[in-house]
């Protein structure tokens, strides 16, 4: 059957962002070296205010009499510890005292936009990446010019002094005068073009084996710290919504003497594909919204289901239209033509639903005197401009206040949920708490989509692959989140990453890429393309190896030979593993991958038991180039692994009458507590360039699970996740 | 709206709210005490444990009707001053990611020590089954085996 254009499918909530792409062009448009500009202007209120008499030396530290030095946070803090990182950085370079610093997440606002993006947001592990060499030198500079203001104070060059631990000290006579005495005159110095950075071997808070307690960690084990669903406003009021029954629909009428007279209503908000019950509880918003009775109009898709989506999948696949070239190394179309031993296979990865444990929510306040967002968003910016677009304000009058974020995983780099609370203040005149159900939390989500790939490859002589040749079909999951336009016809970056620019060097290789147009709105996911791709392209490269009679360590060895920090990433991992002498009954799967800036290579280890999987170790060995904080970064890999494991054993969406079929954690299964073996974790430092973490974790683990069951069993699973071919571990399959 | 009186975190408690309320929704918004979690609704996830009469109970799917009379003890109880065993061992052990499911774990975590001192890991996995998205359950099977001791 032939599928309606889904660009409008899913309108009712593409509404709420179709401001995105032209307010980023404009924003992206100029920006000089205004970070350095910025000293005291940091473009707005900073949101957790800064301490009385602190003085801004940059946009980035501000420094009390007290002493007490004011770190920004540009990120949003989901779980990967970067509000204690980042601070970190600032103060190892600037020589502060940790235990005086302050961490504040920052405002919306120039300084704090993506070095190269020019976005202010949070994800795609770019937090640390992409800022360390700024923050460095803002720290950096902001040390220099305390280090010129206490020249002055103590009448001596500035090559006899030294910073160390929040004071600068002069050697020579033993004087030395603490940061808060000099801040004011610090803040009117110069700011220095080219700071002098710390050598490494100086850093220390950060690197070297280092780890700091997160400053996070009491109170979210305490259960004092504030997510967003937590905030408390004077006056607010509470939100229930349910959205259109199909996706894409939209509320034609709804009764409202439905709800009358129920305790606590407030008012019911039409939001075009949803419907909001305002009460003074939010039990009692949720109790009226049970009994609402709404008109809807289907969807664009009506009530499309499985099957009307592998169509559309399988005829993409196998026609000849709408191919873009993503990546063409030799000629490996022709190569394969050619040859008589060409390896074939397709491999599918599933819907995926971000689910953080933190539904989503907003609080927010519209008044005619601006408008204020208490909200657990990666998307500050993204907020901004949805909000001045949907309220018709202009950017600068929405002050976003970032609240802790229940998880994360690109779900909130969107601000739909955020429009739908500031259309309910809007309608009632009060501060409105918007809370989505799980159920709401899952129907409304913008998944991560199937990818369906076909690969094709031919081996030469020596076993080692000569051509590969793959054909991937998947929706665009940048589009949502891309300050440009991303349309069919172009190939969207991060669905073919991993698949392309990938350190295997085969002779000839070609990626095609279809954008397929799909009545689901789709998205960035934890992993990005990086997880379904790994999992074809590494449970291929087992294939490749087993067909050319190889051990798939010692073939990955081979195809990484010109690559020495990989290849050595490849063989901690094999020593960790004890690979190839796994106990008796234990088989062992290994998969690499080169995913947001960082190598990574984990090896499983299983067992079948009464036809069920056990897991018993899992390796990991990641290259990130730098290791700023030991124990974090392994948090990072292992929660990765387990969110691997999640998208390998469980994790399905599938839709039938124009909807998810799963709502609640009972039909969208995850991972848990006894599915979780014994994890091991190293790190090495050989890269040049500092990589991302928050993402990597999992991208291997699919292909290794899959080649470890292909060693137990001797088949080979070409689809996930396996509950789909009814296959569990030992705990999972208690549920079946 | 009916009248519930329970004891709460140690003190007297006594509200009017419609029924059909769930624990969860009254302790965060009638009671202010927002460490309780809501995750699911469905008691699938265990973001909102808490302990009614020492047992750990979901309290998104918690009737008050089961509380009337009862002592319900919340994360911010849990240690009455001072931090619990569990939740030095949360620290020491740093476990929590994003944060958001942990008072519910280390709430869970509470009532498997006070029944089983020192619980095996194989106790632990039986028992222990609430949902972290993070991933951080390989930390908090370790925290549990360090709280016991």
């Amino acid at each position: 059957m032939m599928m309606p254009r889904p660009t409008g499918a899913a309108v009712s909530r593409r509404d709420l962002l179709h401001g995105l792409a032209a307010g980023a062009v404009v924003l992206v448009a100029g920006r000089g070296n205004e970070v350095f500009a910025q000293s005291a202007a940091t473009g707005g209120t900073p949101i957790n205010a800064l301490p009385i008499n602190a003085l801004p030396i940059n946009a980035w530290i501000a420094i009390a009499p007290d002493g007490t030095v004011t770190l920004q946070c540009a990120h949003s803090e989901m779980g990967q510890g970067i509000s204690t990182t980042f601070a970190a950085i600032i103060a190892d370079e600037l020589e502060a005292d940790w235990s005086r610093c302050e961490v504040v997440f920052s405002p919306a606002a120039p300084p704090y936009r993506h070095p190269v993006y020019n976005w202010q947001f949070t994800g795609n592990s770019e937090s640390i990446r992409s800022y360390h060499a700024l923050i460095r030198k803002m720290g950096a500079a902001a040390r220099e010019m305390l280090i010129a203001a206490a020249s002055d104070r103590l009448s001596v060059p500035t090559t006899e002094l030294a910073a160390r631990s929040g004071v600068v000290r002069h050697a020579g006579s033993g004087r030395s005068v603490g940061f808060g005495e000099i801040a004011a005159a610090a803040a009117e110095k110069p700011v220095p073009a080219e700071p002098l950075m710390k050598s490494e071997s100086e850093w220390r808070l950060v690197g070297g084996g280092r780890s700091l307690p997160r400053r996070d960690v009491p109170a979210k084990v305490e259960g004092s710290a504030v997510f967003g669903i937590d905030v408390k406003v004077p006056g607010m009021v509470y939100a229930a919504v349910a959205s259109a029954p199909t996706i894409g629909g939209k509320l034609v009428s709804v009764d409202q003497a439905s709800a009358r007279g129920m305790a606590g209503v407030i008012k019911i908000v039409p939001l075009g594909g949803a419907v909001a019950v305002v009460a003074e509880h939010y039990w009692q918003a949720r109790l009226a919204l049970a009994k609402l009775t709404a008109n809807w109009q289907p969807g664009e898709g009506g009530a499309f289901d499985d099957g009307a989506l592998e169509t559309m999948y399988r005829n993409a696949l196998a026609g000849d239209a709408g191919w873009v070239e993503a990546e063409k190394h030799g000629d490996a179309p022709a190569a394969l033509a050619a040859s008589r031993g060409v390896i074939e296979a397709e491999y599918r990865s599933p819907w995926l639903s971000h689910a953080p444990m933190e539904p989503m929510n907003a609080t927010v306040s519209v008044t005619d005197a601006g408008v204020t967002v208490w909200a657990p968003t990666q998307g500050v910016q993204m907020t901004q401009i949805v909000l001045a677009n949907v309220l018709q304000v202009p950017p600068d009058t929405v002050t976003v206040n970032r609240m802790y974020l229940g998880g994360g995983f690109g779900r909130r780099l969107l601000a739909d949920f955020v429009a739908q609370a500031a259309l309910c203040s809007k309608a009632v005149g009060r501060p409105v708490k918007l809370i989505w159900s799980r159920e709401e939390d899952i129907r409304q989500d913008w998944f991560r989509p199937a990818f369906l790939g076909r690969v094709r490859a031919m081996l030469a002589p020596d076993g080692l692959p000569a051509a590969i040749h793959h054909r991937l079909v998947a929706p665009s999951i940048l589009a949502p989140v891309s300050p440009t336009p991303i349309k069919p016809g172009m190939v969207d970056g991060l669905a073919v990453e991993g698949l392309v620019e990938h350190p295997y060097k085969i002779p000839h290789r070609r990626v095609d890429y279809q954008m397929l147009e799909v009545p689901i709105p789709t998205m960035v996911l934890r992993t990005t393309g990086h997880g379904p791709n790994n999992f074809a392209l590494e449970s291929f490269v087992d294939e490749l190896a087993r067909a050319a009679g190889a051990d798939p360590y010692q073939y990955r060895r081979r195809l990484l030979a010109d690559d020495p920090v990989a290849l050595t990433v490849l063989e901690r991992a094999a020593t960790l593993a004890n690979w190839g002498r796994a106990a008796a009954g234990r088989f062992q799967g290994m998969a690499f991958a080169d995913g947001f800036g960082s190598y990574l290579c984990q090896v499983v280890e299983l067992s079948i038991l009464d036809g069920a999987i056990k897991l018993h170790k899992i390796v990991s060995v990641c290259d990130p180039g730098r290791v700023l904080d030991r124990v974090n970064a392994a948090s990072m890999i292992e929660g990765g692994v387990v969110w691997g494991l999640s998208a390998t054993l469980y994790s399905e969406i599938t839709f039938g009458g124009g909807r998810p079929r799963q709502a609640n954690f009972d039909g969208y299964r995850v991972a848990t507590l006894p599915d979780t073996p014994e994890l091991v974790t190293d790190f090495l430092e050989n890269r040049k360039t500092i990589g991302g973490l928050g993402e990597i974790g999992p991208v291997c683990i699919p292909a290794a699970l899959c080649n470890a069951l292909f060693s137990a069993t001797g088949h080979r699973h070409r689809r996930l996740p396996l509950a789909a071919e009814r296959v569990f571990t030992v705990y999972g399959k208690i549920f079946g | 709206m009916a009248k519930f009186t329970f004891t709460l975190n140690g003190a007297p408690t006594e509200l009017e709210v419609d029924a059909s309320t769930p624990l969860l929704w009254v302790l965060r918004d009638h009671l202010g005490l927002t460490g309780t979690k809501f995750g699911c609704g469905a008691a699938l996830c265990g973001a909102c444990t808490v302990h009614v009469n020492g047992e750990a109970v979901r309290a998104c799917a918690y009737t008050m009707d089961s509380v009337e009379g009862g002592e319900v003890t919340t994360i911010e109880g849990l240690a009455r001053g001072g931090l619990h065993p569990v939740q030095k061992a949360w620290i020491d052990q740093q476990v929590p990611q994003c944060g958001y499911c942990q008072p519910g774990f280390v709430m869970a975590a509470a009532a498997l020590l006070r029944q089983q001192p020192k619980p095996s890991e194989r106790d632990i996995e039986a028992s222990i089954t609430n949902i972290c998205r993070c991933g951080t359950y390989a930390r908090i099977k370790k925290a549990i085996l360090v709280a016991a001791g």
